[in-house]
């Protein structure tokens, strides 16, 4: 089995902790890939991904992801999939929670990968989303500034779903 | 959004350019404080770090020869990006008299080059919204291809003009760029605490005719897009364009604000991870754009630039203080006939001052085809505003020079201020308010109006003459009685005037209308239909400003009046000579700015006793000043102290009996006038 790319921003704190979680879930299975020197050819490497990243301000992808939107226009994942995790803030940030992930699962869906792993929205309380697919979420997640005590549990669970769905 | 530009495609050349103005603004704006500290001026202060993209973009779109700008007090990078140089900036910031905006009449860190349409503002942020509806109203009228670019932060959003201009502008459909860089504070004030909608600009998603565009104001690209996409739309389509753009503060609001009291350290290492220059210099090395090398080489030469601007600067001269009393109005026209405003025609019909009001608006529009006029129910098929002193103009000259603004007073004289910026050809008549009584809310465009021709050290004046309809002695109560002249006149920046005859009425509106700058032209209401106001009214009367009539001369006491008081003085006057009590000479002053004590000095040299009598409140009234400068000057003529009736220092009441208590009247004015003859 070819192993699974797991793609997060090593010097993002919380981004960091549930990458490291899903990598012990996951175990051997899955490599680890700073995202903050990631080039396109790095995700072209791999046949499965874990990506994952939090969302700034106003519903903005971080600079470093921001910075390698315009090198991922033309990134080609045919036939590939993909699982997505985010983070967002439900009481400080309900008009754009999560924005982030949504971000990724359009530029992944771009390129032609089929994502995996979404979610239920429900449990949550927020007014818009761009990671919102009717009542899902397109990948997992994750509020540590406002139910942390939850995050260990959505993160099982997760990678229960996604390690058959990434098959 | 078409994307237009991105790191991969565009012409290096532009990337080193916008590199370049990037480096080279940032370091004027972390040289800033060090004048301060340095006791070189740039007291004021407002970092623009974190908000490189937008105000770049603005800049860069900012066509010259076509576009108007109105950039706010922290748009440095905007101005510098527009067109202005380093030296310009700097000599702004310590107040130099070569200062291209104000010549160090106006604060530090606001940018402006009038003569390239980067235009002086207010630092009342967001007024100047106002203003580019006003100039964008010009642009179309004339056929003028181009937009009017306003910029300020989010929270100016919570101010009503601001709003008032987006209404406008959408229901006009002109072609402005509302650009809005939000940061997230107003000073120290979250947005939470601003508006419920974090992205403020959905509060107007609503609005018709307007088009709503997010960018990153932190990414070049994302807002050289944004701005490269409103500019085509809205001049495509007529219609305004809000542009949100999302930035960051990375350093204080000013440098009288210290972040640190109410932001953590874990925001500050936030925001600064997100600084836009950073950004855009790792991508054009990690997109082999350019080298290591050609970045240093564009540091290094803008280190030099600002170096050399910095030295040109410091020689600049300071601005003369014997200069303070230039440009506070610009010269009138002159009348060439009727040189002192009197006249001897004996022959023809009286007309009442509305008519003659009327009249004389339709001969200068037939005679300048670049005057317009609007206010509230001013066209409306037959009705020509409350009191029909605009009736048939609209028929007579059309929708685009004559029509109704909206119940928003803040924008009938904003957008005038603004249309005059498009060319000093124009002249706009404005009826500022139904009454003067609902004027209050434009106060703060009438200080703007006051302000520009002395904070724009003379390049700019707004061609407006402001008409109010005045006073009591309606039976109109306490908010249709209103005298607000008062309040008004202690604002240098404005001439003011006021009627008490039909013919002095023509006179100084066809002097108003052919003058610069600004003239707050006040209408008694209650002479528009009056027999005792109506008059013979030469067809080409003019009368000059600070010129006063004596209505009846005299030689034991003077009354010095205007407008509805005036017809008082002269009853009190005409019993008083019956009665064999005395001879008394009534000057009305007409105008009150500039005031004309030459007349009224060489009246009391005559009587030695005067009164000062008007509508308005005793009390702090413009009587004061007319009273003090009296005293002041003319103490050893005077026989009696200088005695002062108007009204009391109450609001005025609605019932008759209430009305006739609070105003001025005959008998009043005959009873004081009669103790002050007896003294």
């Amino acid at each position: 089995m070819k192993k699974i790319g797991l793609f997060y921003a090593t010097k993002a704190e919380k981004t960091s902790w549930v990458a490291k979680k899903i990598q012990e879930i996951l175990g051997k299975d899955v490599e680890a890939v700073e995202v903050e020197h990631a080039w396109q050819n790095d995700f072209e490497a791999y046949d499965r991904l874990i990506v994952g990243a939090s969302t700034w301000f106003d519903g903005e992808l971080p600079t470093y992801w921001d910075e390698l939107l315009p090198e991922l226009e033309s990134l080609n994942l045919k036939g590939k999939k993909i699982a997505l995790f985010g983070l967002g803030d439900e009481v400080h940030y309900p008009d754009n929670f999560a924005d982030g992930l949504g971000i990724l699962a359009e530029l992944f869906e771009k390129a032609g990968a089929t994502l995996v792993g979404f979610t239920l929205t429900e449990g949550y309380t927020f007014r818009k989303s761009h990671a919102q697919r009717n009542d899902k979420w397109c990948g997992l997640v994750v509020d540590l500034d406002n139910h942390s005590e939850k995050a260990e549990k959505q993160i099982q669970e997760w990678c229960k779903q996604v390690k058959k769905e990434l098959e | 959004m078409k994307k237009k530009y991105d790191i991969k495609t565009t012409d290096v050349e532009l990337l080193k350019k916008w590199y370049h103005l990037m480096v080279l603004g940032r370091a004027i704006d972390d040289k800033a404080p060090a004048y301060l500290l340095q006791s070189l001026g740039w007291s004021f202060h407002a970092p623009y770090a974190g908000h490189d993209g937008i105000q770049l973009a603005i800049g860069q779109t900012f066509t010259k020869g076509e576009d108007f700008l109105f950039p706010y007090y922290r748009d440095m990078l905007t101005a510098l990006s527009a067109g202005m140089t380093a030296e310009e900036l700097i000599l702004n910031g310590i107040s130099k008299a070569t200062d291209p905006g104000s010549g160090g009449r106006h604060m530090s860190n606001h940018f402006a080059k009038p003569e390239w349409h980067i235009e002086n503002i207010s630092s009342a942020t967001g007024t100047h919204d106002l203003h580019a509806a006003g100039v964008a109203r010009a642009m179309v009228y004339y056929g003028h291809k181009g937009v009017a670019i306003t910029s300020h932060g989010e929270s100016s959003t919570s101010e009503g003009f601001v709003y008032e201009a987006i209404n406008g502008a959408s229901n006009e459909r002109l072609p402005v760029i509302f650009v809005l860089q939000d940061n997230g504070y107003g000073i120290s004030v979250p947005k939470k605490d601003q508006t419920a909608n974090r992205k403020v600009a959905d509060n107007f998603s609503g609005f018709a005719n307007l088009r709503i565009i997010h960018c990153n104001g932190k990414d070049v690209f994302d807002s050289m897009n944004a701005m490269a996409e409103a500019r085509e739309f809205a001049i495509e389509n007529r219609t305004p364009v809000i542009v949100h753009a999302n930035c960051v503060r990375i350093g204080s609001h000013s440098n009288s604000d210290k972040h640190t009291l109410y932001r953590d350290e874990n925001e500050l290492a936030y925001v600064k991870d997100a600084d836009p220059l950073l950004k855009f210099r790792r991508m054009l090395l990690r997109y082999k754009r350019l080298t290591e090398e050609d970045l240093k080489k564009i540091e290094e030469d803008a280190k030099k630039e600002l170096s050399a601007a910095n030295r040109k600067a410091l020689a600049a001269p300071d601005p003369d203080p014997k200069t303070i009393m230039d440009f506070v109005l610009p010269e009138p026209y002159e009348p060439q006939k009727y040189k002192d405003g009197t006249h001897n025609q004996t022959e023809g019909e009286k007309a009442f001052m509305v008519t003659a009001i009327n009249e004389t608006m339709k001969a200068e529009f037939r005679r300048n085809p670049d005057t317009f006029i609007w206010g509230q129910d001013v066209a409306n098929r037959d009705k020509g505003g409350v009191f029909n002193v605009t009736k048939g103009m609209q028929q007579e000259f059309g929708e685009s020079r004559v029509f109704n603004a909206p119940i928003a007073e803040d924008y009938i004289v904003g957008t005038a201020n603004g249309m005059c910026r498009f060319d000093p050809k124009i002249h706009v008549v404005i009826e500022g308010a139904e009454f003067a009584d609902y004027f209050w809310p434009a106060v703060e465009q009438y200080v703007e109006c006051t302000h520009e021709y002395w904070r724009s050290n003379g390049k700019f004046t707004p061609n407006i003459t402001m008409r109010l309809a005045s006073g009591g002695y309606i039976g109109g109560g306490l908010y249709h009685s209103q005298n607000i002249e008062g309040a008004l006149t202690t604002l240098p920046g404005a001439r003011v005037v006021c009627p008490s005859f039909a013919d002095d009425a023509a006179g100084l509106l066809r002097t108003s209308m052919r003058s610069r700058g600004f003239t707050l032209f006040i209408e008694p209401k209650a002479l528009y239909n009056s027999t005792d106001a109506a008059t013979i009214v030469p067809e080409d009367f003019e009368v000059p400003f600070g010129k006063a009539r004596i209505r009846r001369e005299g030689a034991d006491l003077t009354m010095v009046t205007y407008g509805n008081t005036t017809h008082l003085c002269l009853h009190a006057a005409e019993r008083l000579e019956k009665e064999g009590l005395g001879s008394v000479e009534v000057i009305d002053i007409r105008s009150l700015i500039p005031l004309d004590k030459e007349t009224i000095f060489e009246s009391i040299r005559k009587t030695g006793k005067v009164m000062v009598v008007h509508e308005d409140k005793v009390f702090s009234g413009f009587g004061a000043e007319i009273a003090a400068e009296i005293g002041t000057e003319m103490f050893r003529y005077l026989d009696a102290p200088v005695q002062r009736i108007g009204s009391t220092f109450t609001p005025v009441g609605f019932h008759p009996s209430l009305e006739r208590a609070i105003l001025p009247s005959d008998d009043k004015i005959y009873e004081a006038a009669k103790t002050l003859l007896e003294y």
